[in-house]
């Protein structure tokens, strides 16, 4: 009786839970954003959110989906932590007790690969600015990359050397590559490798993974010091570039910084070692101050209001976000429907830019067959007073390098 | 006597005939994605503690390395069907296998140690499997783990567009874990794991091979978490040492068979069936808001149930204490 | 001197600042261990703890870490007292499978309870010397983890007095070596017992606080700690403090010079292919004297 007991409640209890799926109301259209906001990776979840819900206001300020009469688009926000394996369950929660139109996420790259076989099997398409090289080579056709590939990330670090090394003669006798262990430095590093050899750059003194949830950078900096490099690619989450560079200042190892983007161009660096960051170069998908924001008032005023509510400039993270819900929205304008499949079509044949999801650098998007923008390309950052500025390349830089670095 | 044991029977096979139906129907009635993943979970679960507590309950060898044999399964399933097209359903039994070797070598090497000596040995082992897989990327891809893409429904490479095939694939391994259980329960090897639990000495004094039966149960534990590490492989379509090797998962096997009712056959059936759903439910409610809630009413359970009811909440159900009485 | 042996004895000076630090957790553990024959899987827990509370009197009160030792130190003597007197005094004397689950299951307890109120981001603590290090010829010490290492020791050779000098110092060890002529000599067991806990467990919350300048704080943090911590009282023999402090150094050097010339992301597995040894060859501990079963 007591057993009889305990399974009727096992299956009240899941019934009640499969009852939980809300009924799409008629004036409103939802997405779904992936983020994580717990754990290692919050920061990254913060700043996107942060975008995402700003974009959010903008649209339905501005008269929310004319398509289909003005419908509100709502937001549904769910972490998935910073444990990969937890991903493809949260996915699974969201996209099947809630109708949406498409998807936003993850973050890490490690945890979009994980979640696209969820994805595709859900058959909602997914924007995502994670940079992966893998996320557009294993076929999938529900997921869009709007930013530009790891690799690449690894290709214009090393160029933008090379511009360094001829512009200001500097004597470059050895290079190191650092990087942390998961999707996004492996995919990243590799490119760096290559380019490396075309510019020249022969002499690669250090090739050295690292666990991303490093805790003591001593040996690792021991090893940077050891190696005599005098350029330093380093590719890098929050808070192992706060320890690493906080830790090569400490043993005085100072070689000039070519950082892979993340945790070198968010604010939280500048956060934790304040001035020291300046100089530092770092690449990265999207900044605040590109030509194609600058030049355009209404989207440069988005990354002022950004600036005055949150406190810090917009950072990469929180602008692709941004731009990542205005392409939703615009997917679904042009599909004239809250239906995923059709917001995939649109997504798959259209141009998109001339919006707010301009904000993508540089100007322009489009998919290819295999779900990349390919008009993107990274771009080369540099702290200056306390903020990061554009320097390269120079059709969308508005700063000038500052050189010497101390 | 005899017609009180006949009446016992008589209830427990007829409730468990109206469990077993219902469980069947399932598939046909429901369709939502996100229920049948809890359910999955559930079977996955109950199937790893029923393992477990092969070598853990009935000869009270706790293993805190558990784990390492589900990434063992898991592992080899994947890369074989990922590099060289093996079907997860033959991959499996080379996984199956070499989840043995290691188990055995493994109880050589320390089901000799006695109290916290083994616990700690059987933890060392399984962060070293875990460092291992993370550190031979080349190997095992490292900590970006395994993916298998999903490329459309291949009945051959049990890939489903749907959940159905899954659950069905699931209660078919949870159906054998317990088919093992009570099978090794009530048999001699059975009988000796329990004197080995009570008292080992005694119970080589009595002329019980010690390391032969305790190094056969882990090897049974072993194959049967492996073929569970082979099903996640196919199931979550991803892997990577710290989900399937991880301390984590280890811990939460034993809160499974513990809470439940180590020593007995249905305990970690129960156990699952609390867990897993109290974790989902604590999930929802708190949606993206504060984790550890689900772990943290685990953790108070255990101890509640370690200090006040060490058999664990099966002892609530009598009926199903199974056939031995203890 | 050349580049090479630079680097040696950097990273033997490297493992001898960690290993400090891991004496703390290992010495603790191993004291409670020896007096009431526990084995609790919950001390990086504390440890962690430790650095909560460091933590939130740095942000509260802007206390340096170093210096909120004296307020640290008190909290998590007690509240290792009251553990023991609610949780682990009903385990003593019942078989180890149940310490084990019940400790852990308090290590869980206290993981999950710190990351719902706490959140799981990790969090660090900003000090005007974290950037500093002291030189010493070619070798660099950074200085947080000098002072880490330092008030570690400072802080062994205080137990060391107590254990030794004071009255309920000997009271201990006398449970520990002989408890029943302990008790015949009036020494009331239960009394030692939430005394020891109480002692282990300010000892990890100590660890916690020095550790503070230069981790991150986060709820997962204590794992890593009671893994080496039980590597560390096995090799140094379970019972016995100074083989958990002689452990505790040649773990640190072994972590370290294993991190710089094996590979960095092997940096645990010689530790803990020693454990795997010492159990196997040496189960009383390299100087022999930890208690065998």
């Amino acid at each position: 009786m007591q057993k009889k007991l305990c399974w009727i409640v096992v299956f009240a209890v899941l019934l009640s839970l499969g009852s939980v799926g809300s009924a799409l109301g008629a004036q409103e259209v939802r997405i779904a954003l992936f983020v994580i906001l717990s754990g290692s990776g919050a920061d990254l979840g913060e700043q996107s959110r942060a975008g995402a819900v700003m974009a959010i206001e903008d649209i339905n300020k501005s008269g929310g989906i004319k398509a289909l009469e003005g419908a509100e688009l709502k937001l549904l926000i769910a972490d998935v932590t910073t444990t990969y394996s937890k991903g493809p369950n949260v996915t699974d929660r969201i996209l099947s007790t809630s109708k949406v139109a498409g998807a936003i996420g993850y973050g890490y790259s490690g945890m979009t690969l994980t979640c696209l076989p969820t994805i595709q099997k859900a058959r909602v398409p997914l924007i995502t600015s994670s940079i992966s090289d893998k996320i557009t080579a294993q076929g999938y056709n529900y997921v869009f990359e709007i930013c530009p590939k790891g690799s690449h990330f690894g290709r214009t670090q090393v160029k933008f050397a090379a511009f360094l090394r001829d512009k200001y003669n500097l004597k470059v006798n050895k290079v190191g590559f650092i990087y942390e262990n998961t999707a996004y430095g492996t995919s990243t590093s590799q490119g760096l490798k290559e380019t490396c050899l075309e510019e020249g750059f022969t002499n690669i003194g250090l090739f050295q993974p690292y666990d991303k949830d490093i805790t003591d950078a001593g040996p690792l900096v021991t090893k940077i010091k050891a190696s005599g490099v005098d350029i330093i690619f380093p590719v890098s989450y929050t808070p192992d570039a706060q320890l690493l560079v906080s830790t090569m200042k400490a043993m005085k190892v100072n070689p000039l910084v070519i950082g892979g983007g993340a945790g070198f161009c968010w604010p939280p660096i500048e956060q934790a070692i304040g001035s020291r960051v300046n100089g530092i170069f770092s690449v990265g998908s999207w900044s605040y101050d590109t030509k194609n924001i600058f030049d355009y008032p209404q989207r440069k005023d988005v990354t002022e209001r950004y600036q005055k509510r949150f406190g810090t400039f917009m950072p990469e993270q929180a602008g692709e976000h941004y731009a990542m819900v205005w392409l939703l929205k615009e997917a679904i304008e042009k599909a004239g429907s809250a239906d995923p499949e059709k917001v995939r079509q649109a997504l798959a044949d259209y141009e998109f830019g001339k919006s707010m999801d301009g904000m993508m650098q540089p100007g322009k998007i489009k998919f290819d067959e295999t779900g990349w923008n390919f008009h993107t390309f990274p771009t080369m950052i540099q702290w200056q007073n306390n903020t990061v500025r554009t320097v390269f390349p120079q059709e969308v830089a508005t700063a000038k390098v500052i050189w010497p670095v101390k | 006597m005899a017609d009180r044991d006949k009446r016992v029977n008589w209830v427990g096979t007829a409730s468990l005939i109206v469990l077993a139906a219902a469980v069947l129907a399932i598939p046909l009635i429901l369709s939502n994605r996100y229920l049948f993943r809890v359910l999955i979970n559930i079977f996955f679960f109950a199937a790893l503690g029923s393992a477990w507590n092969i070598i853990g309950g009935y000869a009270g060898q706790l293993s805190l390395g558990h784990a390492a044999f589900v990434a063992l399964g898991a592992y080899p399933t994947g890369l074989l069907m990922f590099h060289y097209n093996v079907p997860p359903w033959a991959g499996v039994l080379p996984a199956a296998i070499l989840a043995a070797m290691v188990a055995y070598l493994l109880g050589k090497l320390v089901l000799s140690l006695r109290g916290p000596y083994l616990a700690l040995a059987t933890l060392a082992f399984g962060e070293i499997v875990r460092i291992l897989l993370l550190h031979f990327k080349d190997f095992t891809g490292g900590p970006l783990g395994v993916t298998i893409p999903f490329t459309g429904t291949n009945v051959w490479r049990l890939q489903f567009a749907t959940e159905h095939m899954n659950y069905c694939i699931c209660l078919g391994l949870l159906s054998l874990c317990i088919f093992v259980a009570s099978r090794i329960h009530n048999s001699r090897m059975g009988y000796y794991l329990q004197a080995i639990k009570e008292n080992q000495d005694a119970a080589e004094n009595l002329g019980i091979p010690l390391a032969r039966t305790k190094n056969l149960a882990l090897v049974i534990s072993a194959i049967l978490t492996a073929a569970m590490g082979g099903f996640y492989m196919i199931f979550m379509t991803y892997i990577d040492p710290y989900a399937v090797a991880g301390l984590n998962l280890s811990i939460e096997i034993i809160l499974v068979a513990i809470i439940g009712g180590v020593g007995t056959v249905w305990g970690p059936v129960i156990g699952a069936c609390i867990l897993v759903p109290l974790m989902e439910i604590s999930n929802f409610v708190l949606g993206s808001g504060r984790a550890g809630a689900s772990m943290l009413i685990y953790a108070v359970i255990l101890i509640i149930v370690v200090l006040y009811s060490p058999k664990g909440l099966i002892t609530l159900v009598p009926k199903l204490e199974g056939y031995r009485s203890e | 001197m050349g580049m090479q042996v630079i680097i040696f004895i950097q990273a033997v000076v490297n493992g001898i600042m960690i290993g400090g630090i891991y004496a703390l957790v290992a010495v603790g553990l191993t004291l409670i261990f020896g007096v009431m024959d526990v084995v609790n899987f919950a001390q990086g827990e504390f440890v962690m703890l430790g650095m909560f509370v460091t933590y939130l009197l740095h942000l509260l009160l802007g206390l340096d870490p170093t210096v909120s030792i004296i307020i640290a130190l008190p909290i998590m003597f007690c509240l290792g007292a009251l553990v023991q007197k609610t949780l682990i005094a009903r385990v003593v004397g019942l078989p180890h499978e149940s310490q084990i689950l019940l400790t852990l299951g308090i290590s869980v307890l206290l993981m999950n309870l710190t990351l719902l109120i706490m959140g799981a981001d990790p969090h660090s603590i900003q000090t005007s010397y974290k950037f500093s290090s002291i030189q010493i010829g070619p070798i660099l010490i950074m200085l947080p983890r000098f002072i880490a290492f330092a008030v570690a020791m400072v802080a062994s050779i205080i137990l060391w007095l107590f254990l030794s000098r004071t009255e309920l110092g000997r009271g201990l060890r006398a449970v520990a070596e002989k408890p029943e002529v302990a008790i015949l000599m009036g020494i009331n067991p239960k009394k030692m017992h939430w005394l020891a806990f109480g002692v282990g467990i300010a000892l990890a919350g100590v660890a916690g606080t020095v550790v503070t300048p230069f981790r991150y704080i986060y709820p997962n943090v204590g794992q890593v700690y009671v893994l080496i911590a039980f590597v560390i009282v096995v090799l140094g023999g379970m019972g016995d403090i100074p083989g958990a402090i002689l452990g505790a150094f040649v773990i640190g050097v072994t972590e370290s010079l294993t991190s710089q010339y094996v590979a960095l992301d092997l940096a645990m597995l010689g530790p803990y292919i020693i454990f795997i040894l010492v159990l196997l060859f040496k189960p009383t501990g390299i100087l022999g004297k930890g208690r065998a079963y």
